[in-house]
């Protein structure tokens, strides 16, 4: 079985295509379909734009560090930085009026995270001392 | 040039997009499109046909735009989406927030009438 492949960029909104090429490439790998590897690619995207936002609150305050596999059925993928705790629970669901003219109703925060959770079969938080650990993965087939 | 602007008539600016409309292009395009807002452009169309991807910044910017508009009592239409951005609109329910025309030029229409 391959071992998992390892990349790490600065935590910069203009390094984070770099992060989901690099993941797009395992998704390609592992077979996916055009339409699943853009699914996976815009999961990555909202998964490094939530540690720049959420954890290290700013630009280049750390590194983002992101590796993928293939093992026993599932695409995962895993993210690591050092920030703050990113505690998802207190992340609001975004909602959308049932009619558009209900201007204030609309609520679009944590919309990253809904993608996510929509995009992906499984989508994990741990904390520990070393920082945030987040794990995503897509079944095969 | 990632953001182009066509003044359509009196209050009404069309402006397009080309790239990826993610952190790195969204920050530009909300500032220019505010700023259209403040000059007295309410109606805006937003021409997509340029753009290969989407996120969810690029969503909140328009839906930034678009409530602002609302409450000026204008409105943001877009145009233009290709098939994988169509979907991440409707991912979150926003193809039934924004009036959104396949054709720019239908979108033209609309504003006009």
């Amino acid at each position: 079985m391959a071992s998992p492949k390892n990349l790490t960029i600065p935590g910069r909104y203009d390094r984070i295509r770099e992060a989901c090429d690099f993941v797009v490439a395992g998704a390609e790998e592992a077979g996916f379909d055009p339409d699943e590897v853009f699914r996976i690619q815009l999961a990555c995207d909202e998964a490094c734009t939530n540690i720049i936002e959420h954890a290290y609150g700013v630009e280049d305050a750390g590194e983002i560090g992101v590796s993928w596999e293939i093992k026993k059925g599932a695409f995962i993928i895993e993210l690591r930085d050092s920030g703050r705790p990113f505690r998802p629970e207190t992340v609001p669901s975004p909602s959308v009026p049932d009619t558009p003219e209900d201007v204030d109703e609309l609520k679009v925060g944590g919309l990253g995270l809904h993608f996510m959770r929509t995009l992906m079969d499984e989508v994990k938080f741990s904390f520990n001392d070393e920082g945030n650990h987040l794990v995503m993965v897509k079944n095969i087939g | 040039m990632n953001i182009w602007q066509e003044t359509i008539s009196d209050g009404i600016q069309l402006v397009g997009v080309n790239g990826r409309l993610d952190q790195t292009l969204t920050p530009t395009l909300e500032a220019a499109l505010l700023n259209l807002l403040d000059q007295g452009y309410h109606q805006l169309i937003v021409n997509l046909q340029g753009v290969n991807y989407i996120n969810s910044g690029g969503l909140r910017c328009l839906v930034t735009v678009w409530r602002q508009a609302h409450q000026k009592g204008g409105d943001l239409k877009l145009c233009g989406l290709n098939e994988r951005v169509s979907k991440v609109f409707s991912m979150v329910g926003f193809d039934k927030v924004f009036q959104i025309y396949e054709d720019c030029d239908a979108a033209r229409r609309a504003v006009i009438d």
